[in-house]
């Protein structure tokens, strides 16, 4: 730097103190030297606290601010929105984030990110904080997996995060009932986890259900628990009275599932994603662990009011099946309504030996043979409901199952209600089929023959009369005559003493011939 | 030209004292001089003028970057912040209606700093290149440079207001940032350069020119 004065003499030979100062560096550099080290410290910091940058798209800004709009994860700050762009094609948005220092190891494939807004479903309120503070980004960090720098946002929160402790388990049902994303899952009407997902499996029509239970129930689900839906209030009216299930309050309003494990600890704990059917109510779930059933084909003739689908079919009183479908055929040719009931048996129930087909019939024939037949039986007298009863009737009309039709068809014997009027009747029938004038006329006749006979037989009575008289005499004259004391009887042991006399004088000979049989001719021995 | 030159204290080697104004002919040797009356140290130009000029400006352009990149305040209101740079505060209260508002902070934060730091530069620029152009226009940048410097502290003063008045815990709260920390540096050091600048230098070359 020089500063000189211009010109080298001034004015009346007068010499010129020239401001001249030169050599040292001046202490105001100090001052740009301090600017830039600031400047660069503070460069230099926000450089080093920078992390990645990433782009998460969604598919509308809602809620979302460039430069203002915080990711968040358990509510620490790891990043922040800087721009908010549509995307080319506008089907979305994509916001530009910076994410702090060392985020790089949470941003894998599998990470989350959601905008976190004020919602009210699944009977939680979420989120409530953000309406003061406004929307953040919310992140579910998954560390194990490749890295990524695009992610595609979640348009729901998810329900469970993967930080949480749990098991996911799948129930596959044939429809979802009132089960929604958020449903409690109860165990003995405790919340133990949350349904995560309800949708159509894209290869068959069956809903599946994600579920997820949280440590540590997730043990409490075993190979063999059972899942059921118990939403709202479930309603019957059966063959065994009116019956009502209901879960919590909070499942009425919004659904539940909920499970149990009949072996408890003795089955082996279900391994995670496990598979599980979702039966409609408890009382499904309860019945429905035999899965083999055998569909038969039952025809009743008289009335089924009162069977419903669903009833039970029962031998001697313990349920063993249930009533599948009831409907009505008309048979054109024959003119004939017929009433197909279809039942199911499950063989589990009372057989644990797995069968063929062919022994199946066999035994089956052999049981109708013995006369193993199905008739409708009235379950419940306050409400006429009917049930499928079989039993054992031994002297049940011959009969043999129907084995060619496509479900076979099982012989069905009448109610004994309906068996006794059909007899009544053909009684009926008969005795109105009897020729009851033509029976009067001839009694009429007969009766007035008799009356003659009778008549006719008033005049006999005095002769008989003395007939008896004379029988009474010659009687009392017999009688006189076997009277004890009376001559003849004298008699009559006079000779019987005789003869007996005579008898022993007889032994005394034969004992003598015996003892000197010569003495028949030379005489008595001795007696000489 | 030479006839009509005016004569200069300069040319007569006569220095006006700083402080008590006595006007006393400077020795030979050019340092060192003092005031005869009050002892002041006596110079014919502000020593070192340009140098110190340069120094300055430089600093002050370097603090430019960060006070415009930085936010300079932060308004955390009902739990939710939000930091804003001197440029995002003009476009906040141009799209928001306010342009009368975005064109005050515009011209007292962005504008004048910026025209400040341009002026001085061209000054020190042309006076090192011994330009002759225009002194009396150049002057007279210079003096509205020195006017108007001051000026852009009300951006500063604004944000100490409120960063002292608005302590409302979390309903709202109001931080400085570093950028109002780097925009007032700015602003003082272009004062000072300003004030470190010797306006009489404009006039040297054309004196000597006329000469």
């Amino acid at each position: 730097m020089t500063e000189q004065g211009p010109g080298g003499a001034g004015r009346g030979g007068v010499a010129e103190a020239v401001v001249e100062q030169r050599g040292r560096i001046s202490i105001v550099w100090l001052i740009p030297l301090v600017a830039v080290l600031v400047a660069g410290f503070v460069a230099w910091r926000a450089f080093s606290e920078r992390g990645p940058a990433i782009r998460i798209s969604f598919k509308s800004a809602e809620g979302l601010d460039a430069g203002k709009t915080l990711i968040k994860y358990k509510d620490v700050q790891v990043g922040l929105v800087e721009t908010v762009t549509l995307m080319p094609d506008l089907s979305g948005v994509v916001a530009e984030a910076r994410m702090v220092k060392d985020s790089d190891r949470w941003l894998t494939e599998k990470t989350t990110f959601w905008i976190v807004k004020p919602r009210i479903a699944g009977g939680q309120v979420s989120g409530l904080g953000t309406l003061l503070s406004g929307s953040y980004i919310g992140m579910d960090p998954v560390l194990d997996a490749k890295k990524a720098r695009e992610f595609v946002g979640l348009e729901v929160p998810p329900i469970v995060t993967t930080s949480e402790p749990g098991r996911y388990f799948v129930l596959r049902s044939d429809r979802a009932g009132a089960v929604s994303v958020g449903s409690p899952v109860l165990f003995r009407q405790i919340q133990v986890g949350q349904v995560v997902s309800s949708e159509l499996d894209p290869k068959d029509d069956f809903v599946t259900t994600r579920i997820f239970v949280h440590a540590p129930y997730d043990d409490r689900v075993r190979v063999d628990s059972r899942f059921w839906n118990a939403s709202g209030i479930q309603a019957s009216l059966g063959a065994n009275g009116v019956k009502i299930d209901t879960g919590s309050l909070v499942s009425i309003l919004i659904g539940g599932i909920s499970f149990d494990s009949p072996h408890g600890e003795e089955a082996a704990v279900a391994a995670a994603d496990a598979q599980f059917p979702l039966y409609e109510n408890m009382q499904a779930a309860e019945e429905r662990h035999y899965t083999n059933t055998v569909t038969w084909q039952l025809y009743f003739d008289q009335s089924v009011r009162g069977l419903a689908v669903g009833a039970p079919v029962e031998f001697r009183g313990i349920p063993i099946g249930e009533v599948t479908d009831v409907r009505i055929e008309f048979d054109r040719l024959s003119h004939r309504f017929r009433i197909p009931v279809r039942i199911e048996i499950e063989p589990g129930r009372f057989t644990s030996e797995e069968v063929t087909p062919e022994q199946r019939k066999q035994s089956v024939d052999a049981l109708v043979a013995a006369g193993l037949r199905a008739q409708l039986k009235t379950g419940n007298l306050l409400t006429g409901q009917l049930i499928v009863a079989l039993d054992i009737f031994p002297d049940a009309k011959p009969a043999q199952v129907v084995w060619t039709t496509p479900i076979p068809e099982f012989p069905t014997i009448p109610t004994p209600l309906e068996e006794v009027t059909a007899n009544l009747t053909r009684i009926v029938d008969r005795l109105g089929k009897l020729p009851i004038e033509q029976i009067g006329e001839d009694l009429k006749g007969s009766l007035a023959a008799l009356k003659v006979t009778l008549q006719k037989s008033q005049d006999v009575g005095p002769a008989l009369k003395d007939t008896l008289e004379k029988a009474n005499n010659a009687l009392a004259s017999a009688n006189a005559l076997i009277a004890p004391g009376s001559p003849t009887t004298a008699e009559l042991q006079r000779a019987l003493l005789s003869l007996s006399d005579a008898a022993r004088s007889l032994g005394l000979a034969a004992d003598q011939i015996q003892a000197q049989p010569n003495s028949l001719i030379f005489g008595k021995k001795g007696s000489n | 030209m030479s006839a009509a030159a005016p004569a200069t204290a300069l040319a007569a080697g006569l220095a006006n004292c700083h402080e008590c104004g006595l006007l006393a002919q400077l020795r030979a040797a050019g340092h060192g001089a003092r005031c005869p009356r009050c002892g002041a140290e006596l110079h014919l130009r502000k020593p070192r003028s340009l140098e110190r000029t340069w120094a300055l400006v430089i600093a002050a352009a370097i603090c430019y970057v960060p006070a415009n990149v930085l936010p300079v305040m932060a308004v955390t209101s009902l739990g939710k912040t939000e930091a804003d740079t001197i440029m995002s505060g003009v476009i906040y209260f141009l799209t928001s209606g306010d342009w009368p508002l975005a064109i005050i902070i515009f011209t007292a934060s962005i504008f004048v700093p910026m025209m400040k730091l341009a002026i001085l530069l061209f000054l020190l620029i042309s006076v090192h290149r011994r330009s002759s152009w225009r002194p009396v226009d150049r002057t007279r940048m210079y003096r509205l440079t020195e006017a108007i410097g001051r000026w852009s502290m009300v951006d500063i003063y604004v944000v100490t207001i409120m960063v002292a008045l608005v302590r409302l815990g979390n309903l709202a709260t109001i931080e400085a940032g570093w950028g109002a920390v780097f925009f007032g540096a700015v602003v003082v050091i272009t004062i000072f350069a300003a004030e470190s600048f010797d306006p009489r230098l404009i006039w040297d070359e054309s004196e000597a020119r006329s000469t």
